[in-house]
């Protein structure tokens, strides 16, 4: 009889989650049954601000639905409670599941202070977590004069660069001292914000909301901490998330930020275990993707006895990058940034605070270990590859902030009286110039005799306008043609750098 | 003067041979697929036929370890006589064959019939296995068929946008770039490759009308590259709707498999700048047909291919393609570039491990009843299905005791080359034909000296399926004979009582019929047809008797029974021998236009080793910086299989994380010592595009290396 495995929570680690293990267990050991609260399908939570900004239609939001053949997933039901001791979970439709490993997934909610005003639930303030939430401030932002986001760190950026390119006037309170705050240093940030300006996006930091003021049942205004009261109706509050560990705590296991677990993901009772935002491992939480998509895998792991994947792999410790995804700022960061750096480590800062672009980039021992790049798209993923996949870094490291094939592209085709004697003209049939005068002096002095004589232009054709232009020269140098007192400086010094089209020889 | 085709790549440019005092003098021909156009190999091509060291005469190994010069009947009874022992002492599958895409069609069917029918053995595989097998998996998964590009090349005229997926076509195939000049007129080249080759370099605004795009992503992740593409094809309400619900069915499966695959996490696993990614989808659809675009073309090359997950990878090109309603339109659609010579038609008359001729597959009965019905034997005597050649040459020396290679060089071409020699030479028995004695036929017991391309009448099919005619200008060297007559001949030592013709026409018929009713079938062909044909028209497989062909698939339908496309979801791999602290870069190989596949050929001609003499190491000069390495200078290239030694040439032109090189080479500079022999799990192609290596220079490595000797060899 295979074992019974429940997964509580059908978001994107509990979905990695199931997908890896029916993936992995090939010997069909476990039957799974998947639950999750929401009705919809399961869906990729990252995109919402791209949805909310226009930019990505739902339809890019749809996961894999789980293979019906190895998988029991029930939608638009929730778990209630758990019974630990019957092994059995207690579901919203009155059912109960059975289970020999219980996995949750809860995943977080969005924190919302207890401002004053919000007691009464004004109308048009609202969290972004579901889809339900994005459609419903999307619809809102249809009409809105004035947008106030609550907090300026990774989620509010985005929302409020989503809610500007919809057109809605925006503005973003931060109670810290600068914008995210958790991912940047005050110069970075400073940055940050005048870009954000420049996009129509207007910034309060070091101050907080004190009250919400709403009139007939909608918010009308938020009144600051410093008194101010900015008109608002339409308020996003995203001041960060908080696990949602009540179904775990209800059924007596340990809780702390989170549900507490071991290095192998196993909660205070043997049998169960947490992974994603609602977990607490050793290693502390995050509320990224990827640390959750790694528990995911880690699980899987657990559960069927693997051993751990390749010993000779690289511990990875590093924080993962986090990008801010918007139209108009391109920001990546990840790892040490230069108030954490050590003595010894070598920190690069480039602020060019009128171009809108900051960066930061920290090596320790010939690694990357952080960066923090803003305005660069050029460059923004090769760093994150550089910083990611620990590639050997260029002598000068802030050789990294410039594309890496500049200047490598073939280069304007060169007057033919300023091309050496030895550049290759027709790549495909491996023709010098000197050999194209050559031929020209033996009485070649069209394109096409050239061609004739040398099998210059006869390949893919493209040096036809460099041949072409060659005949032209040397007519024109002598007319009388043909003649040995053709132009004889055919190794003409050059001084710009020669044609580069040949990579072949 | 003789009209035929060059001998080397799959775009089969057109020559005429004109007899000469050297034997024959080439010039370009006019036909719609070269355009009149020739590169340097097809200009110099003629210089192989009267090389110094062509073999001329039948060589079997001596006592003393030598190759000698003997007849062809001592040298014939000889392979028999060593062929029937082994098979008495290991049983028929003992024997393995190995063949090439450079071999006519005829000769590709007779050789796939002489194992089947005469050897008996299940073992036969070829080296296309190393150039089309994960295209054609795909294709075939996709669309039920699998004809390289089942449109005309002249088409690409007409495109709006062409995505180039890891192929150097300015280096591979010069005179295809002709066929680019109105997309990059138009600002409608996309060329993905690691390196800014040379015909990434055709993206530029300088030498195109418009500037396309080069899309340089890190080695391994092109899969990846495609799935973010598709992404964004859904985000952005792109997909082709009504094409896809009459045409396709798995639709529902793939767009769900992309939704993980958003902008920010693909530029961030591939390295490619977000906004590159973005301009890639705006500019392919709106060239395709369903926007009122002329149309895109998504085509793939070795460098997607050539990895573990490679039929994946050209699977997620496909799926590509079909969300944005192209196979089947007009000047758009999907297509793989072959590469080698006939490496269509090689692939379709019986060289593959599990197919008979016709692309019909060895274990369906139906076909095993039709084939040897032509053949005039028992279905029941055909042996079942062989192993891919990866797996063929790892067998060599325990169950594979004797080898017949035609038209390969393996020891140079195959992944992990210096393994392949050590099993090569742990064989009984090696037959090689060939006429140059090939680093693989100076390993051999017996070679045969064979014709080539100036000296035989047969039939080649091009990158498009299109069947040409190979006709003979002048006569063989010596004792050299084609490898009809040979294997008629060993059929006939071996004491076979099936028949063998050595004329090609009639081969030609034999192969015809028996492809009728296949998925290539050539039953409406023969060379006489092929000889009074009209070259704007062409004949283009399948071609039932009575038509004229099928230069254009899938207008109405699919090859499926149900006549759709399969969209089939799928997940990027990582390279199987991946970036480690001790390899910390990886290596990709390619060519290099004055040089061919192993280089047999090409590096006995002085015109083209004059341009491309040795092999080298591309690599950026953060890298060179980094170790200290100056132009010119010797680097030594290390995987956990071996090392490459060969001169630096910096440039930044290569992502600095990556070196390059051309696997033309034996020797120190031999690419194939580092490539990773792991293979793609449903094609059997071999992860030669990519994998983990050191770099260094040769001085300093050598001297390190002879001081740290450990018990499990050299540690760099």
């Amino acid at each position: 009889m295979s074992e019974r495995v429940v997964v509580v929570g059908a978001g994107m680690v509990g979905h990695r989650f199931v997908d890896e293990l029916v993936r992995a267990d090939r010997t069909g050991r476990f039957a799974v049954e998947l639950i999750g609260a929401e009705e919809y399908e399961p869906y990729n939570r990252i995109l919402l601000s791209e949805v909310l900004a226009g930019r990505a239609d739902l339809r890019a939001l749809g996961l894999p639905l789980p293979d019906a053949d190895r998988v029991r997933f029930r939608r638009g039901v929730a778990v209630d409670a758990i019974d630990p001791v019957a092994q059995e979970v207690l579901l919203s439709d009155g059912t109960r599941s059975a289970y020999d490993h219980l996995v949750l997934a809860t995943g977080a909610q969005a924190f919302v202070p207890p401002l004053p005003g919000l007691e009464d639930d004004p109308k048009h303030v609202h969290v972004l977590r579901t889809l339900d939430d994005t459609r419903n401030i999307a619809a809102r932002a249809m009409n809105a004069k004035h947008a106030v986001v609550l907090g300026g760190g990774l989620l509010g950026l985005e929302a409020a660069c989503g809610l500007r390119r919809r057109g809605v006037p925006v503005t973003v309170v931060d109670l810290d001292s600068h914008v995210m705050a958790t991912q940047l240093d005050a110069p970075a940030a400073r940055v940050l914000t005048a870009q954000l300006r420049s996009l129509g996006i207007d910034v309060v930091t070091g101050t907080s909301v004190a009250e919400v003021v709403s009139a007939y049942g909608e918010i009308v205004a938020v009144r600051l901490t410093d008194e101010r009261l900015l008109a608002a109706d339409l308020m996003l509050v995203s001041c960060g998330i908080r696990a949602e560990a009540g179904l775990a705590s209800g059924a007596g296991l340990v809780t702390d930020r989170g549900i507490v677990v071991d290095e192998d993901l196993r909660t205070s009772d043997p049998r169960v275990f947490a992974i994603g935002d609602c977990a607490e491992p050793p290693s502390g939480m995050t509320g990224l993707l990827a640390p959750g998509w790694a528990q995911a895998d880690a699980l899987v792991s657990v559960l069927l006895e693997r051993d751990e994947l390749d010993p000779d792999a690289v511990a990875d410790d590093r924080a993962d990058p986090v990008k801010l995804k918007a139209v108009g700022v391109d920001l990546v960061t990840m790892g040490v940034r230069p108030s954490q750096a050590r003595d010894d480590d070598r920190v690069l800062t480039v602020s060019d605070g009128g171009g809108n672009r900051h960066a930061d980039l920290v090596v320790r021992g010939g690694e990357l270990v952080g960066v923090t790049c803003l305005g660069f798209p050029e460059v923004s993923a090769a760093l994150t590859l550089a910083y990611d996949r620990r590639t050997p870094l260029p002598a000068d490291p802030l050789a990294l902030l410039v594309p890496a094939s500049a200047g490598g592209g073939v280069e304007a085709t060169p007057s033919p009286m300023r091309m050496p004697g030895s550049t290759t003209v027709c790549r495909c049939t491996g023709v010098t110039k000197k050999q194209i005068v050559n031929a020209w002096e033996d009485g070649a002095t069209s394109a096409d005799a050239i061609a004739g004589a040398t099998r210059a232009t006869t390949g893919c054709g493209g040096c036809k306008e460099v041949v072409c232009g060659l005949v032209d020269w040397l007519n024109a140098s002598d007319p009388g043609a043909g003649a040995a007192g053709g132009p004889a400086a055919v190794d003409t010094p050059v001084t710009s750098r020669n044609m580069t089209v040949d990579s072949t020889t | 003067m003789t009209a035929t085709h060059c001998p080397y790549c799959a775009l089969q440019c057109a020559m005429t041979l004109t007899p000469s005092q050297e034997g024959v003098s080439v010039t370009p021909r006019a036909f719609p697929t070269s355009k009149g156009g020739l590169c340097q190999k097809g200009w110099t091509s003629a210089a192989v036929l009267n090389l110094p060291d062509r073999i001329t005469q039948p060589l079997v190994r001596s006592q003393a370890g030598v190759l000698e010069p003997t007849t062809w009947e001592h040298a014939l009874a000889f392979v028999a006589a060593r062929v029937t022992a082994i098979q008495d002492a290991h049983g028929p599958d003992s024997i393995g064959v190995f063949g090439g895409g450079g071999l006519t069609n005829e000769k590709a069917y007779q050789l796939g019939k002489f194992t089947r029918t005469v050897l008996r053995t299940k073992h036969i595989d070829y080296n296309g296995r190393f150039c089309m097998s994960s295209a054609a998996a795909a294709s075939n998964r996709a669309f039920g068929i699998d004809r390289g590009m089942p449109f005309r090349v002249t088409d690409l005229a007409a495109t709006d946008a062409v995505l180039l997926l890891g192929s150097n076509v300015a280096d591979t195939m010069p005179p295809f770039v002709q066929h680019l000049a109105g997309v990059r007129e138009r600002g409608g080249l996309i060329v993905v490759d690691p390196r800014r080759s040379a015909t990434a370099a055709l993206t530029d605004a300088a030498t195109a009308g418009e500037a396309g795009i080069h899309l340089q992503p890190l080695p391994g992740t092109d899969q990846t590259l495609l799935l973010g593409l598709l992404h964004l094809v859904v985000a952005e309400g792109l997909a082709d709707d009504d094409y896809l619900a009459a045409r396709v069915t798995g639709w529902d499966e793939v767009r769900r498999s992309v939704a993980l695959w958003w902008p920010e996490r693909v530029a961030a696993t591939t390295g490619v700048p977000e906004a590159q990614l973005r301009r890639t989808v705006a500019l392919l659809a709106a060239a395709s047909p369903a926007r009122g675009g002329r149309g895109a073309m998504i085509l793939s090359g070795r460098g997607s291919e050539q990895h573990s997950d490679g039929t994946d990878t050209v699977t997620a090109a496909i799926n590509l393609a079909l969300a944005l309603g192209l196979p089947g339109r007009p000047a758009s659609g999907y297509g793989c570039l072959t590469g080698q010579g006939n490496g269509q038609g090689g692939r379709e008359h019986g060289q593959k491990s599990d197919q008979l001729p016709g692309y019909r597959m060895i274990d369906d009965p139906a076909a095993r009843a039709h084939v040897a019905a032509v053949w005039g034997v028992d279905p029941e005597s055909l042996p079942g299905k062989g192993v891919p050649a990866v797996q063929l040459l790892r067998k060599l020396g325990t169950d594979v005791k004797a080898l017949f290679v035609h038209g390969s060089n393996v020891v140079v071409s195959a992944p992990d080359a210096s393994a392949v020699r050590r099993r090569m030479e742990a064989l009984d028995l090696l037959v090689v034909c060939d006429f140059v004695p090939s680093e693989t036929a100076q390993l051999a017991d017996v070679v045969l000296p064979v014709t080539q391309w100036a000296e035989e009448e047969g039939t080649m099919t091009n990158l498009e399926g299109r069947v040409l005619r190979r006709r003979k200008a002048l006569d063989p060297p010596g004792e050299a004979r084609s490898e009809l007559q040979i294997l008629a001949d060993l059929a006939a030592a071996l004491g076979s009582p099936v028949r063998f013709d050595t004329e090609p026409a009639t081969v030609f018929d034999e192969l015809a019929r028996a492809s009728a009713g296949g998925k290539a079938d050539y039953s409406g062909l023969s060379h006489a047809i092929l000889d009074a044909e009209d070259a704007e028209t062409g004949h283009f497989w399948p071609v039932l008797p009575g038509s004229t062909g099928t230069p254009r698939l899938f207008a109405r339908r699919f090859a499926h029974p149900d006549g759709k496309a399969r969209m089939v979801a799928v997940s990027p791999g990582a390279p199987a021998d991946d970036l480690r602290r001790d390899a910390p870069v990886y290596l990709v190989t390619g060519r290099v236009l004055a040089q061919y596949q192993s280089g047999a050929q090409t590096r006995r001609v002085a015109d083209l080793n004059a341009v491309a003499p040795a092999a080298f190491v591309e690599l950026h000069p953060h890298l060179a910086k980094l170790h200290q390495i100056d132009d010119g200078e010797d680097v030594a290239v290390t995987s956990v299989r071996g090392t490459a030694i060969a001169r630096a040439r910096i440039t930044s032109s290569i992502r600095p994380d990556t070196v390059f090189m051309p696997f033309h080479w034996p020797g120190d500079g031999m690419a194939n010592a580092i490539t990773n022999d792991a293979c793609d799990p449903i094609s059997g192609m071999p992860e030669f595009k990519v994998c983990a290596v050191s770099v260094g220079r040769a001085d300093l490595v050598a001297s390190i290396s002879a001081g740290s000797t450990t018990d499990e060899g050299v540690h760099v």
